[in-house]
């Protein structure tokens, strides 16, 4: 019960963190520089965006789910349900960033989370 | 073409920097088991802790991780999020080759078949274009925003 309640976390907080991340990131404007003082600029002022530093404090939130639930649970079980974070992010994007997401795009998104499963369920020994 | 570049930037620094970091961390702990035996107390933990600092392996592992962090929130400022994620999931596929390539980690079946549906996701993700949003008009150097 406990380890399906840290694995929610890790899935939801790092979706959240995403939304929030690109929210942010949005905000700041398109990147489009390879100067390094401009780049140090906006590194600035990423530091000090809102939305930016929740996105942050909610990846923190994940990765210390991400730990718990390993003390509880072996990794092959954990870090195949964590790969659901693929359409969480994606519904999360759709609803809180309009974004819009295209039959072909749902398409490739399932199918990558289908792959991230396999790959992450360990070899039998 | 400036996604493209940056994500496989990205993606490439990923898959280095966790195959540095494996690397490292592999070294320390079996030099670890060599000297204390596998149970874990606190003061292994830190141990291990203050050894992962001296490793130069470790430290380019994570240097190359905040690259790709960097690089995956720059893309993040002009493409939408559903189109980066799934696009950098095919760092698995590069993980998968590099750990079996650098590491010699032997590869099942089933983790060629996940890293090939993978490849196919990215593919149909990377045909339904990259932006359906508008970035905040502000761009570089706008005024208004802290400090």
């Amino acid at each position: 019960m406990i380890t399906a309640l840290l694995i929610g976390l890790v899935v939801l907080g790092g979706s959240a963190g995403d939304v929030f991340i690109t929210k942010g990131m949005k905000q700041l404007g398109e990147i489009s520089t390879l100067n390094a003082k401009q780049l140090f600029a906006i590194f600035g002022r990423a530091r000090t965006n809102r939305y930016f530093l929740i996105g942050v404090a909610f990846m923190a939130v994940s990765y210390f789910s991400f730990l718990g639930a390993l003390r509880l649970a072996d990794l092959s079980l954990v870090l195949p349900a964590t790969s659901i974070s693929f359409v969480i992010t994606t519904v999360g994007a759709r609803l809180f960033l309009k974004e819009v997401i295209s039959p072909m795009r749902w398409a490739g998104i399932l199918l990558v989370c289908i792959g991230v499963a396999l790959i992450s369920i360990p070899s039998q020994p | 073409m400036k996604t493209a570049v940056v994500l496989i930037t990205a993606i490439v620094a990923q898959a280095l920097g966790d195959v540095c970091l494996t690397k490292g961390m592999k070294a320390i702990s079996s030099l670890e088991a060599a000297n204390v035996g596998s149970s874990e107390t606190f003061s292994q933990v830190a141990h291990i802790a203050l050894q992962a600092l001296q490793s130069p392996m470790v430290w380019v592992g994570t240097l190359l991780l905040i690259v790709f962090f960097a690089l995956f929130s720059a893309a993040l400022s002009w493409a939408d999020l559903s189109f980066v994620l799934p696009a950098t999931a095919f760092g698995y596929v590069l993980n998968v080759a590099a750990g079996n390539y650098f590491l010699g980690e032997s590869v099942s079946n089933r983790r060629w078949l996940g890293a090939a549906i993978i490849t196919l996701g990215v593919l149909f993700v990377s045909r339904s274009g990259e932006r359906t949003i508008e970035t905040a008009p502000e761009e570089l150097g706008a005024p208004g925003v802290l400090e």
